[in-house]
């Protein structure tokens, strides 16, 4: 049938309802009387036809359907049988193929709502089932006929954030041949895994197994890489969002500037600023932000350059512009995957354990670019105060995480980080004392316990308690005063290096994206998923996926099956070429409307907004939830297939003056 | 206060995603509970404006049930939350008006808790038929 | 110059206004002031008829605001509905500054295009009750009243030969006179919600009765005050701290005296008699809808979900329309009076509305009308 003649169907100004009363076997006719129920039904105004039926959903029972639709003119349908959690879908594509609007029909719950409760109280039950069939006549007589809507949905992708998560959300969206805008708001792609030395459980060297990662990542073609650039604004829903990305300028030509260096060997300006060496160290004005970085580029620290020039001269492709300006791109895409990466923990600003206080308690990032062959030490563990290799290195775990005072979450990767950053000590400097003073030790995936026995057999030694006061001698040793808790005896650890195993926190700069995007935020201040358990990357934005560690701190197999799983949940999108919009959705009318706004906020999905004084609603994005309706005082806002006159004729129905 | 063999009718506003499902687990398992109950379906607690709940008593329901998801479980965020808000101003005025408050109820109920939803209606019943009819109730209506 | 916090006691420069003003006449010069150097495009004042009658208007003429100057206190109208849509200055009682805010918070009045000289008020009266009491309990013939005033309890008529009598409010009140019921409960006697907080407490000495105290309550407040100083039409000083503290004592006066009648215009209803009452209170509802009309927090249009139920079947009764707009109003009732006053069945609607409206905000520790930023508690998302 067309659309059309189905219309036609439902302009029909004669009410005409069908009423089919299923025995379900003996499940509903063991304890409801369905012949009395159809008669009492057909006694109700607009009722054409009241049957029963051994079976509605079979094959028999839907013929009947369409059948009766066809011969009687019916254009709306009520089935009384079980639940509509199970049969609603079918008894609506029954009707739809036989040209009745699939919401011109109407489920009424005898089963488990009634014969099943009330299997010894026949004259109850059949009495109850005719009253709730009398409710669904009233609101059945009520109900329109609706369509849910497709939207378009622009064949390219934003991948927010060029870590490890979000260079596998990209390769793998670009793999099924579309398009993506890879935005990294650092000089380089890469993130925080290109810091690390070697990486759990295997301790393979992190560079060394992303570092191809990044090459593959800039030669495929579907990826457009846009680094040292921000995301600045997106307006528009799934299939439709527009963005504006604001790029950071370097002050030099990124297509002549090869990488080469030179002009880092010249520049007279050097700092101890160096984001990637975690402040040790020192670099310049002008500089490439690693030697492995993608792209290969440098970029000018103006607020430190001095233009003498100096590189100008030395740039044999003369790409230096000092007069580079920030420049902005709108991207079109249909689907946003957002990577973003986490913060380091500082605890700095409480001094915890010392650290900011004395110059021998650092941070396991810290660590890790001293302990790493290409860092500023060149590979050598040395101490800050006198640049000696410590003897004796203590680490502590659950800073800032599983912490009353910081953050009661746990982050997930610190106890293998510290696990294997003492086995790196005890293979590099056999002789040196290493200590893990931990709460629990939490090893859970394939190889982790394994990893755990591993630096144990190595001679780590574990303290089951963490210092409750750290202080540090005349030689700047920290004096870590702990209660080792199995053994029950107060323990004075002198250590010549203290390393805090921080945790992960969200990234100030995501709280911007976060903003932008709308997405919501979770109790522990990374972004929240749509479902902890059955949704775990999507958000409740249709179109806007969360990976990694923005969804919550995890280690890098973990955030590179995100990345994976955000590619194919966006690709859903992509490939289907449009999205389906809920049918049942908010509607408002314009004429009552006062353009008040207090529904605004009650929309958990973006949907509603205020315009011209009056209310716009995004079907789009609405998922038909209705509690915009509940606020709104003068019932200008309603929702389909739930209307106020709906509901309370149900109520009404509920209701009778005599017996029934 | 009620006539013999009197059964009250009750109203019970149940979320597609949680409660509903709980009535029919509760049907699955077969807990069997008094014939008192009219359940009406939305698609989230959040819907239920209290009007609809006025309008059940202003009709004759002698208890209306407000039910839903979990706090934290909710199908489209936080609707749930917002039922909260608006059901407490329900239930102050109601209690102003002078009607019992054991006629009004809030209960969350999961779709897997079907002895729970059985166990709730069958309190509801028995403390409602103690009451006896609803002082709102319209004369002559069943 | 002024500052947000100030206090002050000051006085129109006009001789004329200033002693046709009720204290000073400051309010009406700062009025002024604001339309003549178009801070502002209109001005809402109350046209005098006499001293019982007046109507608001909304005028671009000068001389017409400074026409308006003088108190009325048997003109109980509420002006916020006055203020929307428009790049206005108003008077405005506590309650009216509390209907403009809640208005503001519905998107229907825009605060930076709206200008709020608080007035204090002690109350107001209705104009038939108030001629009634003045010939049974002062024996005055009402023609010849040309002035009145509430102060420390005591309403005080001034009469054309020049005297003064006072008689003590809650006697007035006891005799079944007085001031309007809404009034008698009301704790927000200084509108310090409003931009400037004017009126005559607090002004001693040889500037009592010709000027008037005014708090700057905020920027909008600095801006009003600076620009009717530079347009030569106020005079201000620093109120003293005997003045301030006054004052303050004034206040404290007036809302014990709120809360000590509070008691007395509710009381307990037992349990048992509960939905009767009620009940009984709106058997003689005819659904006419001017309660809903009149109501200055409502933003809604004609038609609305209380409205949506008025049916002739639902006459003489509690009906869906009571219950609706009990529930909407819990939260924002601002007990202003106006529902009873045009409640044509005498149905007492604001002490119904305030049985709900009264628990439940303070309830919550919400005060509506004070603060735009304040969500009222019904359209919050999640509870506190």
């Amino acid at each position: 049938m067309t659309e059309q003649e189905a219309i036609t169907n439902e302009e029909s100004e004669e009410l005409r309802i069908g009423a089919f009363i299923c025995e379900c076997g003996i499940n509903i006719a063991g304890a409801v009387d369905c012949y009395a129920v159809a008669d009492y039904i057909s006694t109700l105004p607009n009722v054409v036809t009241s049957v029963v039926n051994k079976y509605t959903c079979s094959d028999a029972g839907q013929a009947e359907i369409k059948n009766a639709i066809k011969d009687m003119n019916l254009n709306r349908v009520l089935v009384a049988s079980c639940t509509p959690k199970t049969h609603e879908p079918i008894f609506r594509a029954c009707v739809e193929e036989a040209g009745l609007n699939q919401y011109l029909f109407e489920f009424v719950n005898i089963r488990e709502h009634c014969s099943w409760i009330h299997m010894w109280e026949k004259e109850d039950a059949t009495r109850k089932a005719k009253e709730l069939v009398r409710m669904g006549v009233a609101r059945a007589a009520l109900l329109e006929p609706l369509q849910s809507s497709e939207v378009p949905v622009t064949d390219a992708a934003l991948v927010i954030g060029a870590g490890v998560t979000g260079m596998q959300a990209a390769m793998d969206i670009a793999d099924m041949e579309h398009k993506v805008y890879l935005v990294e708001q650092g000089p380089s792609i890469g993130g925080k895994m290109a810091q690390l030395d070697k990486t759990f459980p295997t301790n393979d060297c992190s560079i060394c197994i992303l570092g191809p990662k990044m090459v593959e990542v800039a030669r495929n073609e579907n990826i457009e890489i846009m680094s040292y650039s921000d995301i600045v604004e997106v307006d528009g829903y799934v299939g439709n969002f527009k963005v504006k990305v604001k790029h950071k300028p370097r002050y030099l030509n990124i297509d002549e500037c090869t990488g080469c260096g030179l002009c880092t060997e010249v520049c007279p300006v050097e700092v101890p600023y160096t984001e990637f060496n975690e402040g040790i160290g020192t670099r310049k004005a002008i500089y490439t932000p690693f030697p492995q970085a993608v792209p290969l580029r440098a970029l000018v620290d103006k607020s430190i350059c001095i233009d003498c020039g100096a590189c100008i001269k030395a740039c044999e492709r003369g790409a230096i512009d000092m007069d580079q300006k920030e420049t902005f791109s709108e991207l079109d895409v249909g689907v946003i995957v957002v990577a973003a990466g986490y913060d380091v923990y500082d605890p700095e600003p409480n001094n915890e354990f010392g650290f900011g206080l004395y110059d021998n308690v650092i941070t396991t990032m810290e660590f890790e670019r001293l302990i790493n062959a290409s860092g500023p030490t060149m590979g050598k563990v040395v101490r800050p105060s006198d640049v000696k290799p410590p003897k004796r290195i203590g680490f502590v775990q659950c800073v800032g995480s599983r912490d009353k005072n910081s953050n009661i979450y746990c982050s997930s990767f610190c106890c293998m980080a510290s696990l294997k950053n003492a086995q790196l000590l005890k293979e590099k400097y056999p002789d040196t004392e290493v200590y893990i003073m931990y709460m629990d030790m939490r090893t859970p995936f394939r190889m982790y316990e394994e990893f755990y026995n591993r630096a144990r057999d190595m001679g780590v030694r574990f303290i089951r308690g963490r210092p409750a006061e750290v202080t540090e001698n005349e030689d700047h040793n920290i004096i870590a005063r702990i209660e080792d808790t199995l053994t029950n005896e107060i323990v004075n650890l002198e250590l010549d290096l203290m390393v805090l195993s921080v945790g992960a926190v969200a990234p100030e700069s995501t709280e911007t994206v976060r903003q932008i995007l709308k997405v919501s935020k979770a109790a522990d201040g990374f972004m929240m998923e749509a479902h902890p358990k059955l949704k775990p990357v999507d958000t409740t934005l249709d179109g806007i996926f969360i990976g990694g560690m923005t969804q919550g701190p995890k280690d890098i197999p973990y955030s590179i099956s995100q990345g994976s799983a955000c590619a194919a949940r966006a690709t859903k999108f992509l490939a289907q070429g449009k999205a389906m919009t809920e049918g049942i959705t908010a509607k408002v009318d314009d004429d009552i409307c006062v353009g008040c706004g207090v529904c605004v906020p009650m929309c958990p999905f973006q949907a509603l907004s205020i315009e011209d004084d009056k209310l716009k609603i995004l079907t789009a994005l609405c998922k038909g939830c209705g509690t915009c309706m509940a606020a709104c005082p003068t019932g200008a806002l309603d929702q389909s297939h739930f209307k106020n006159e709906q509901l309370l004729a149900q109520v009404k129905n509920v209701f009778a003056y005599g017996e029934v | 206060m009620a006539e013999e063999g009197w059964e009250p009718k009750i109203v019970a506003f149940c979320c597609n995603w949680c409660s509903y499902g709980g009535a029919d687990t509760a049907g699955m398992g077969r807990f069997q509970q008094p014939a008192s109950t009219r359940v009406i379906r939305v698609m989230c607690s959040g819907r239920i404006d209290p009007l609809h709940v006025y309008n059940a008593f202003l009709e004759g329901a002698d208890a209306v049930l407000v039910t839903g998801c979990h706090i934290g479980d909710c199908h489209y965020v936080n609707g749930n939350e917002k039922t909260e808000v608006k059901y407490k101003f329900l239930e102050e005025m109601l209690q102003q008006l002078g009607l019992e408050p054991d006629r009004l109820h809030l209960n969350w109920i999961s779709a897997s808790e079907g002895e729970r939803f059985a166990n709730f209606i069958n309190e509801v019943t028995a403390k409602v038929k103690e009451l006896g009819p609803s002082p709102l109730k319209p004369a002559g209506v069943k | 110059m002024v500052n947000v916090g100030d206090m002050l006691v000051g006085y129109a420069t006009d001789e004329d206004v200033r002693k046709r003003g009720a204290s000073g006449g400051l309010v009406t010069a700062v009025l002024a002031a604001a339309l003549e150097k178009g801070l502002v495009e209109n001005v809402v004042v109350m046209k005098h008829i006499n001293e019982f009658e007046a109507v608001p208007i909304i005028t671009d003429d000068v001389d017409e605001v400074l026409a308006s100057t003088g108190s009325l206190h048997s003109v109980p109208v509420n002006l916020a509905k006055y203020a929307m849509g428009r790049k206005v200055a108003m008077p405005a009682k506590p309650c009216d500054a509390q209907a403009v805010i809640e208005q503001a918070k519905r998107d229907m009045i825009d605060l930076d295009n709206t200008y709020i000289v608080g007035l204090n008020c002690g109350g107001s009266m209705h104009p038939v009750t108030t001629k009634k009491m003045l010939v049974a309990m002062y024996d005055i013939d009402p023609e010849d009243v040309v002035g009145e005033d509430i102060e420390k309890g005591k309403l005080i008529f001034k009469t054309k030969n020049g005297e003064e009598k006072a008689i003590a409010i809650d006697e007035l009140e006891e005799a079944g006179y007085g001031r309007r019921e809404s009034c008698r409960f009301c704790t927000l006697k200084i509108p310090v919600n409003a931009d400037l907080a004017c009126g005559n407490w607090g002004v001693i000495g040889d500037l009592a009765g010709s000027a008037t105290f005014c708090q700057v309550m905020n920027d909008k407040g600095v801006k009003l005050l600076e620009n009717a100083i530079d347009a030569g039409r106020i005079k201000v000083e620093p109120a003293s701290d005997k003045a301030i503290a006054i004052r303050a004592k004034v206040n404290d006066v007036m809302v014990n005296l709120g809360s000590t009648l509070e008691e007395k215009i509710f009381p307990e209803i037992p349990d048992e008699g509960r939905i009767q009452f009620y009940m009984e209170q709106m058997a003689d509802c005819i659904d006419c809808g001017a309660c809903k009309e009149v109501c200055p927090v409502c933003a809604c249009g004609e038609d609305s979900k209380c409205t949506m139920f008025h049916s002739l079947v639902d006459n003489y009764k509690m009906s869906m329309y009571h219950m609706i707009r009990l529930l909407h109003l819990t939260d924002s009732c601002i007990a202003c009076g106006q529902c009873s006053d045009v409640c044509p069945s005498d149905i007492p609607i604001t002490l119904l509305q305030s049985r709900f409206a009264i628990p439940a905000q303070r309830r919550r520790e919400y005060t509506p009308g004070m603060n735009v930023d304040d969500v009222p508690p019904f359209f919050e998302v999640i509870l506190k």
